[in-house]
Order: structure tokens, then sequence, then C-alpha cells
């Protein structure tokens, strides 16, 4: 299911349609969101170098870890840091987000510190400026994939970190702004869900498309205050969690999926639900009716049905329906009560009426039956 | 379908020659108690709102952020506007809304709507099994087409809008994300629904507003909410002495309670449309035709304009199908037939099951 998330940001955004946009959600009892980033950011790195996706490249807004991490994950997963130029760019928000560093650096405070810096970043130092960080994105992006029908990839570290320096309203308008761009493919990013508001979290979901969130394994008990049971749930609360899937599917309806993780040396390993089957019980359904109304087949099957008295005027003679036996029999069995001519009438494709009587044993009592001057 | 009849009453309105003309005017038809209403572009929705939105009136559609149907909405009200030749005026917090407007879809031809001639209001050849039947002549009971179509057109959802329809057409477009407040959107309104005031003289044509989430996280007024509400209690005031309809969504999760429950106040149309979850087995057996749903469309509120009844409806929730993945229609919603060796009670989700409990019943 990890996979089916990392599928459709590489399938990337329909003509017309807003780009595909994933909220990847923490917190602090499961606080794994950077490495199940990492673990999309991989993904799509592979895709993309392997030419199978919609995007040519990635632009990378590192906001909580600079550039030499993303550089020594990169060498870590096997990518070659030199070719790394041609499908991905770093715009650095981390090293000196507001610009204060290279103002005492200009001022001579301090000495020029020169930070080994990689040819794939660039640094960007005026983060309370949302409309200058989406030109510096879109800027970078059109660096790497053309001005053309190239499309890139947009990874977001941490909008936690945005969201510290400027308002929910800009950080959307960023976001929205971003997903309407005719060469961005998708967009990712990292979420730490206990640190903001819900107005600003409910914002960001309405905003993606996509969201996974990293939840714990277990959830102690309120009641249990003492260290000595919390440990064993923390243990295991470090060692692996749940992800959640939520999906808004293109026809507007949702899917939910679930997978476990847990952490190992090389990053994080995803897993089918082991356990106990969690039924997610939504009972949203309203008074519901019964349904009146006809489908095709049984309206074929109502015009089917034989109405006595229907056929009258029609030139047929009248035959009289005796209720004793259906109306595919032999007709001379049956009794006359009048002295009228009775044809047999062999019609396959009509429907029937079928009259069972109470008791065979009774004399037929044409009399008091008031069916018996029904005529079909 | 709920199909609401008008509550008849013994004074029927005396429509003067003059505003018969009204009647000649395509998109227009009169209502009960002296309203006049507009198609939505939905023909289910006409129906069940009792002929379409009233003149005057404020439609407010409450949305879920998992799903984007409000948008299927007011795609099909745009559309039917353009056609009918009224004046539109349409809002989002997008850059660019023009290019919303590429997504209109186009009303289907004719020939495609016979087929989905089903009329549940009357009958077609009624079949009487009566005695004496062969002493009187033959009934004529034909049912009569009516020029209905012309009210409310059937939307092909996947053909885009035709370019004639466009031309000639007043269409404004606003970008709610440019401003910072909300003054000059709202002297915009104003003087678009100036265009179509309402006076004794004949109305000549009606006018159109839709604006698509209003409230929505992008717009920097977006927190100002005592602006957004003052707002919108103006612009129905405007509303209400002129000839249009607006028809306004908004996310009532990316709001405070108070505030959307004061929207859901100020309007006269409510309308909510929820997502539903993919291949959820549970809902699967509950409802019949499941694997056809888009998502649930309630009503909740029906415009009362010049009368203190209400207007109560058979049933408030609905399901959005597209039929063919064409069109939209709006469906009852039905219970799937309970499977008597199951059993299985929905008697906690459903109210009308009471009786569906497991075991069999002997007699």
């Amino acid at each position: 299911m990890a996979e089916r998330i990392c599928r459709a940001l590489r399938d990337g955004a329909l003509e017309g349609e807003h780009a595909p946009a994933l909220t990847i959600k923490d917190s602090i009892q499961s606080p794994f969101g950077s490495l199940v980033f990492n673990h999309v950011l991989s993904q799509l790195s592979s895709f993309i170098v392997a030419q199978k996706s919609q995007s040519q490249g990635i632009v990378l807004v590192a906001f909580s870890r600079g550039p030499l991490y993303y550089e020594e994950f990169f060498k870590s997963k096997g990518n070659d840091v030199a070719s790394s130029n041609k499908w991905i760019r770093v715009l650095d928000c981390c090293t000196d987000p507001l610009g204060w560093r290279s103002k005492l650096m200009e001022s001579g405070r301090i000495a020029n510190l020169t930070l080994g810096t990689s040819t794939t970043a660039s640094l960007y130092k005026n983060v309370k400026d949302l409309d200058k960080l989406l030109l510096a994105i879109t800027e970078l992006g059109k660096e790497l994939v053309g001005d053309g029908k190239g499309r890139f990839v947009v990874a977001i570290d941490s909008v936690s970190e945005m969201l510290r320096h400027t308002s929910i309203s800009s950080v959307a308008g960023l976001l929205s702004n971003l997903r309407s761009h005719d060469q961005v493919s998708c967009l990712f990013w990292l979420l730490h869900s206990d640190i903001h508001e819900t107005k600003a979290i409910a914002a960001l979901e309405y905003l993606s498309s996509m969201q996974a969130s990293a939840e714990p394994i277990t959830r102690p008990v309120n009641g249990q205050r003492g260290n000595s049971e919390k440990l064993p749930f923390l243990e295991q609360n470090l060692r692996g969690g749940k992800i959640h899937v939520r999906f808004k599917r293109r026809n507007g309806r949702v899917r939910l999926m679930s997978e476990e993780f847990c952490i190992e040396q090389s990053g994080i390993k995803f897993t089918p639900i082991s356990s106990e089957a969690e039924m997610i019980a939504q009972s949203l359904v309203p008074k519901v009716q019964f349904n009146l109304q006809l489908s095709e087949k049984e309206r074929n099957d109502r015009a089917k049905v034989v109405l006595p008295f229907e056929h009258q005027g029609n030139g047929k003679t009248i035959q009289i329906y005796d209720g004793r036996k259906s109306l595919n029999e032999d007709k001379p069995e049956m009794q006359y009560t009048s002295a009228e001519k009775v044809q047999t009438v062999k019609d396959s494709g009509r429907g029937e009426i079928i009259y069972f009587r109470d008791s065979d044993d009774e004399m037929p009592d044409s009399d008091e039956d008031p069916d018996d001057d029904l005529d079909i | 379908m709920a199909g609401n009849k008008p509550r008849g009453s013994s004074f029927s309105r005396n429509f003067s020659a003059a505003s018969n003309t009204i009647s000649q005017i395509p998109g227009l038809k009169h209502g009960p108690n002296g309203t006049m209403f507009l198609s939505s572009g939905i023909p289910d929705l006409d129906k069940i709102l009792g002929g379409g939105f009233t003149l005057g009136s404020l439609v407010m559609v409450m949305e879920d952020p998992e799903a984007p149907h409000h948008m299927l909405l007011i795609r099909n009200f745009m559309s039917q506007g353009l056609v009918h030749k009224q004046p539109l005026l349409y809002a989002s917090p997008a850059k660019d809304p023009r290019g919303f407007l590429g997504t209109l879809p186009s009303p289907m031809l004719s020939k495609d709507e016979k087929s989905r001639d089903r009329d549940a209001e009357q009958e077609k050849g009624l079949r009487i099994a009566w005695q004496y039947k062969k002493y009187f002549g033959e009934q004529n009971s034909e049912l009569q087409r009516d020029g209905k179509s012309e009210y409310c057109n059937d939307f092909d959802l996947r053909k885009p809008l035709e370019r004639h329809f466009y031309s000639g057409q007043q269409i404004d477009c606003i970008s709610l994300q440019d401003s910072a407040d909300l003054t000059t959107f709202h002297d915009r309104c104003s003087s678009f629904l100036s265009q179509t005031p309402r006076n004794d003289r004949n109305i000549t044509c009606a006018g159109r507003i839709a604006i698509q989430s209003l409230g929505a996280p992008q717009c920097d007024f977006s927190d100002k909410e005592c602006d957004m509400l003052s707002f919108i209690r103006s612009l129905k005031s405007t509303i209400r002495s002129s000839n249009a309809v607006a028809v306004i969504t908004f996310p009532p999760s990316l709001v405070s309670p108070a505030f959307s429950k004061r929207l859901q106040h100020l309007a006269d149309t409510l309308v909510s449309v929820k997502a539903i979850p993919d291949e959820d087995k549970e809902l699967a057996k509950l409802l019949t035709g499941y694997q056809d749903m888009v998502g649930l469309l309630s009503v909740h509120k029906v415009a009362r304009i010049n009368t203190q009844v209400p207007t109560i409806l058979e049933a408030t929730t609905f399901s959005m199908k597209l039929r063919k993945r064409r069109s939209l229609i709006l469906e009852c919603l039905n219970q799937a037939p309970v499977d008597g060796s199951t059993g299985s009670s929905y008697a906690s989700s459903s109210s009308c099951s009471g009786s569906s409990k497991t075991g069999a019943i002997d007699f």
C-alpha cells in the first residue's frame, strides 16, 4: 500500500487536473514521519532515474534538514551523486531561512564560514515571503526539466517549519498554486500533527489528495501512569507502527487502507496488517427506503403477466379461467360453467397465474369462487 | 423519487397577459406563492426541490473535504445558465478561474434523452383488468410529452460545452485569492445584481452567481469570519431584491462550527454532499446500487419565500450516480433486500429495519 502511494505519485497529474498531493503526518507517539518521507523520496527518485515516471526531476524544499543530509541519504541509497545534478535540486531553506547569517557575515560579525555546499543546492533566505518561494521553486523546476512539457516533483521537507514562519493561508495558497501549476507532476510534504491547530491540519488535509498518518501500534491506556507499565508500549512504538492512508479517488470515493511498518537499519519496511482486522465502523447511513422502482427485467416480466378481461374486444373468444389448473395445461379437462366455446391458447411467452386451492378434496364449487368468471 | 407537488389551495394566481411573457422566457417558470424558478441544471434536483432554485434565494452547498462533488453541482448550474443565456458571475479561490469554464458540461442531445424516459409520475399505458371493458371503447392513455425539456437540460459531463454558448455571454470570473478582503468582491456582486433588478415590470432575464469554496484556506480573508458573514448577509439581501440565484459552496470542516451554523441558517436552500468510502462491504450489503454511487447528497432546507409553509421531503438523502458515466442522477437510497439466511441486523445503522432481526419467525 505504500507502493500504491508511490505509484500514484509517480503517475502524476492528468491534463487539466490538479497534481496529486500527499500529506505525511506523524506525532510524538509515532515520530517516524521523516522516515516515511525518506522512503517516498527514494522510491520516487528511483522511478525518475529509471525514467518510469511522469516527472523528470525533483525539487526538494529542505526546511528541517540541510542539503548535506540529503546528499548522504542519496549516497546511501546507491544513487550517484555526480549525476544527481540532472534530476534533483535542493532549495536550502534550512541553513539560513531568514537571512540572518548572511546579514551577520556582511556586517563582519562572524567569519565567512563556507559550509560544504553541494552543486545541487541553492540557498534561500526569505522564507517569510511565500510568493518568492513559489517563484524559486518553479524556477528550479524549470531549470531541471526545461520550459516545455517537462514535469517535476516537489517535495517539502516539513510544512511544520513553514508554518512557524508564515500563516496557514499563505502556506495553503502556495500549495494550491503548486498543485495547479502546469509543470508540477505531484507533490508531497511532511507535517507533525501535534504541534499545530486542528484548523491548520484540516486545511492541509483539504488540499491534499492522499493522507498517510503514522500511528503507534498500541496506545497506552490513560489510566496507566506508572513508568513500568508504559515502557513496553514505548518500546513497541519506537520499533514500528501503523500507517493509515486515506485516498481521495477521482470518482469521489474515499479509500482507506492500513499497513504496519517497522524500523530497521536500512530504513523503513512496510508489511500488511497482521493482527486482528480493524473494522472502521462508519454508520453514516441515513434513513433508507425500500425500493419501489422496477428494474428493466422486472418491468418486462410485469408486462407479460396475463390479466383477466384484458383481451376482450380484441376479437378472440372468451375463455373462462377456472382456478384449479394453470393455464398451460390441456383445457378439455376443465369444467365449463358456460356454454361458450373455449379455446386453448398456448402462449409460452406469457406469464401465468397459478392458483392453488386449499385442498383438492373439495368439490369444485364454481358458484362460490369469484375468480371463476375471470376471463384471461 | 420524491416529486413534490406544490400545495394546492383554493386560490390560484391570475397570471395577467403581461406576465405571461415570462413563461416564454426559457429557463424560468412560475412557482407557487408568486415565486419563479430557475433550473439547477440537474433534473432530479429540480424535482426534489419542487421546481428548481427560487429566484431571489441563496443556495448553500456544504462541501466534504474528501470529495469534489460540489464541483458537479456548480458545473451543472453554470452550464444551465449559459445554455439559457443568463448572465453569470463565477468566483473561486483559484488564481485563474477562467480555466474552470473549460470544464463545463454540454447539454445532452435529445436522442439520448429519450432513452432516459423514466417518468415515475405517470404510468404509461396503465393496464387495468376490468370486467366491463368490452362494453366501452378503448381509452387513449397516451403520455403527453411536454416541452419541459427546455427548462432543464441533462448535461453530459464528458463533453465540454461548445464554444457558441460562451460567445456574446456575460461571464464574470473573479479570483478570491487576489483580494485581501471582500469589499471589492462585494462591489462586483452588487454591480452584477443591479443588472437584474426586481420590479413590477417584466423581467427580461435572470442572473446566476456561483461562488466556489468560500472560506478555503488559500484566501486571506478566510480567518476573518465576521467579514465573511457580513458579506453573505448583504449578498442575501441584495439577491432578494433582484432576479438572481446565488449558489455558494463552503467547506464546513475548515471553518469554526459557529460560523458554519450561521451560514447554514443564512441559506434559503441548504444542500450538503458527502463522500462514501470505497469498497465498504457494510455499505454494499446495506444499499442497492452501491457500486455505481459516487457520493451522497442531502437536502436540509428548501427555500421558503412568500410562505410560512415548510416543504417536507419524503427523503432527504439521495445517492449521486453517474448514469453511463455521463449525467448526474440522484436516487433515493434503497435498502438492499435482506438475505433471509444471513439475517444480520442493520438495526444499528438504519432506522427502518427494526424488524429485520435474526432468527426465523414461524407462524
